[in-house]
């Protein structure tokens, strides 16, 4: 099913996104306030093109928000973002739940054709 | 950003032309639950009595009843085991409710207290591994087993 491949690869982005220690340090950074690009990378001894390599990561995974002004580019958290999880395990129990149906029917045929022959 | 919309719950229906009976045994009866969940699993179906689920190699989920009331009510806690899980056993809750619908069950199931964006926030590391656990169980279970995949 394409849709459960699209939701299993989109739950394998946020979660390569947010494996990387930085990333993390940048999410917290722009929770609470929108930072430039320019403005992440001070809090980083990293090179400024290695920084822009984990936003493009991040807001490809959904985790940023990402708007210009003027000539530069302002980013914020997306904690819904994070949703695929929910979603993950909605598919998770649909799944199970119609495994369950198909059992439990099976079941039932086979109590009433057993009652029927064993009399009760 | 906390917000109402982060703490996450997951409801899911379905209908099944069973009677309330007979589907509420797969949820307290071993043999029974593997043709469904888990290729082996342990199961005490009192109040304060324990399940364990082995979906596969990678994921176990266990947790303890809450409540047994056959056939119209079974609600028991759920982690994924792990040292670094954020949801390990016991931090969630999974509530069945189980409903005569004229032949057959009107099934809910709400999957309470699941970790929110804010505590995924904070356990990145946690999260990733539960996500990982996640991913195999729901791509998981044994094809060979499955008699109903």
């Amino acid at each position: 099913m394409a849709s459960v491949a699209t939701k299993q690869s989109e739950v394998d982005l946020v979660a390569r996104a947010i494996a990387e220690p930085r990333r993390r340090q940048i999410l917290t950074l722009v929770r609470e306030r929108e930072l430039s690009a320019g403005e992440i990378a001070a809090n980083f001894e990293v090179s400024r093109p290695a920084v822009s390599q984990h936003l493009t990561v991040l807001r490809e995974a959904g985790l940023l928000s990402e708007r210009r002004r003027g000539t530069s580019r302002l980013y914020r958290a997306r904690p819904e973002g994070l949703a695929g999880l929910r979603d993950f395990m909605d598919e998770f129990w649909t799944d199970r739940l119609e495994r369950l149906r198909l059992a439990a029917e099976l079941e039932q045929q086979r109590r009433d054709k057993g009652g029927k022959r064993r009399d009760g | 950003m906390a917000n109402a919309e982060t703490v996450d719950a997951v409801e899911v229906e379905t209908r099944i032309a069973a009677s309330p009976e007979t589907v509420f045994d797969f949820f307290v009866d071993p043999d029974k639950m593997i043709q469904w969940m888990g290729r082996s699993v342990e199961l005490d179906p009192r109040p304060g009595g324990g399940f364990r689920c082995d979906i596969n190699d990678e994921a176990v989920a266990s947790g303890s009843y809450v409540e047994v009331e056959r056939p119209s009510r079974v609600v028991f806690t759920w982690g994924w085991n792990g040292e670094d899980s954020v949801t390990p056993p016991g931090s969630s809750t999974v509530e069945v409710l189980l409903a005569p619908d004229g032949d057959g069950t009107h099934l809910r199931l709400i999957h309470h207290d699941l970790p929110s964006a804010e505590s995924a926030e904070k356990h990145g590391h946690g999260w990733r591994h539960y996500l990982d656990r996640l991913e195999t169980a729901a791509i998981g279970g044994d094809p060979g087993t499955d008699k109903f995949g």
